[in-house]
């Protein structure tokens, strides 16, 4: 979960580090903290520190957490090589080691090679059958192969033992939405906000589902996440004051023959609406003539 | 930082100072044979105006304070950590391969 400050900050260290302003350690310590996925930038700086005796000297025993950052970014800006001579450091200095055995499987399932990558993730998990990493690898092989149910599979497997892995639920949600098995994903995204109430993403994402599933209760309850959302982000999400308007549109065409009392009071939709305008005339005032021809085709 | 670092110890010297006059008040009492009903007026003017330096201190040497709101602008979650327990390696990008030669040298 990156907030605000720390996605400013994380910007900010690599402008300074792309224009040779130093600080280039900062930056890795705090790509690894929030768990982003920049792979070029980490392989150039990293490798920027690691040529230079000197530098690396002054790491101390923090030199082997990045020759395993090191080794997974290579992997993933396709550089074997790097990879390979990262590994071969980390073997000498922790042989016998399960991480390093872990990042072997990794490179040989970046080369390709399904088949040994399985056989060295069976003969981790025989030595250690509760090791939760190699079963997400496992999962992630599946994924990566195209066997999609497959992958399924294997993570409902790992989440009937280890149920509180939200990371795995989460990765369950989205292969559900690109299967389009809807019920199942929102069920996952149900999981995900009891476990994590106060991010605001899951809210969002769950209300998504719900109104892509549409049906009158499903955009009732959309609504309401929608509705949340904008509570937990002090009302700078865009998409969910649109879902609101959407969400409302959709329900009055809904229950436009039935003599329902009126309890669906419009004032939500038009204060969203009335947010969107503010927020589009600060930050993209030439689009503002197209919001406001949508709203007016949506409270139709 | 530097005056209200001042200003803090200023006002603990103030309250101690204002503990030592109550003590010597109660010593002279004590001597004289009479009730303690509380400190005189000025040690009580001394003590409300040391209590007014070290409050004010307190509050500007930490500098700015956090915001503790979940939904402030500093705070809100703008994104979710990338799922690297799950990543996979053949996406697109080996169709684009780096430009500069990158090798670990030793």
């Amino acid at each position: 979960m990156i907030s605000k400050t720390e996605e400013s900050q994380l910007n900010r260290l690599e402008n300074q580090v792309d224009n040779g302003g130093g600080g280039a350690w900062e930056y890795l310590c705090l790509v690894r903290k929030l768990k982003v996925r920049r792979s070029e930038k980490v392989l150039k700086h990293g490798l920027s520190i690691l040529n230079d005796a000197k530098q690396r000297s002054a790491l101390g025993p923090e030199e082997w957490t990045l020759y395993e950052q090191l080794a997974l970014a290579a992997m993933d800006c396709h550089c074997p090589d790097v990879a390979k001579d990262c590994i071969k450091v980390l073997q000498k200095k922790f042989p016998e080691s399960k991480r390093v055995g872990r990042l072997e499987g990794m490179l040989l399932e970046a080369k390709g090679s399904w088949a040994e990558a399985e056989k060295a993730y069976s003969s981790l998990l025989e030595d250690n059958p509760l090791d939760q990493v190699i079963h997400k690898r496992r999962v992630a092989m599946a994924k990566a192969q195209g066997n999609v149910s497959g992958a399924i599979e294997w993570l409902n497997k790992y989440l009937e033992i280890f149920m509180a892995d939200h990371d795995a639920w989460r990765e369950l949600a989205e292969i559900y939405v690109s299967l389009q098995m809807y019920k199942q994903a929102a069920f996952c995204y149900e999981e995900l906000i009891l476990s994590q109430p106060t991010v605001p993403l899951f809210h969002l994402a769950y209300a998504d589902v719900l109104y892509t599933l549409s049906g009158l209760e499903n955009l009732q309850t959309a609504k309401k996440y929608y509705a949340s959302t904008i509570d937990l982000t002090g009302g700078r999400n865009t998409r969910a004051l649109l879902g609101i308007c959407l969400c409302t549109s959709a329900i009055a065409q809904l229950s436009k023959g039935r003599n329902k009392e009126d309890k669906e009071s419009p004032e939500l939709q038009s204060l969203a609406a009335t947010a969107l305008e503010k927020d589009y005339k600060q930050r993209a005032s030439d689009k503002l003539s197209l919001l406001t021809s949508a709203l007016r085709s949506l409270k139709i | 930082m530097g005056l209200g670092f001042i200003v803090g110890v200023f006002g603990v010297l103030i309250l101690s100072h204002a503990a030592y006059s109550t003590i010597q008040y109660r010593g002279l009492l004590k001597i004289m044979e009479e009730e303690f009903s509380g400190p005189p007026m000025n040690v009580v003017l001394e003590l409300l105006l040391g209590f007014v330096f070290c409050i004010w201190a307190a509050l500007t040497v930490p500098g700015n304070f956090h915001s503790i709101h979940p939904d402030s602008e500093e705070n809100r979650i703008v994104s979710l950590s990338a799922n690297l327990d799950f990543m996979i390696f053949n996406h697109r990008a080996k169709a684009f391969p780096l430009e500069i030669e990158m090798k670990l040298k030793h």
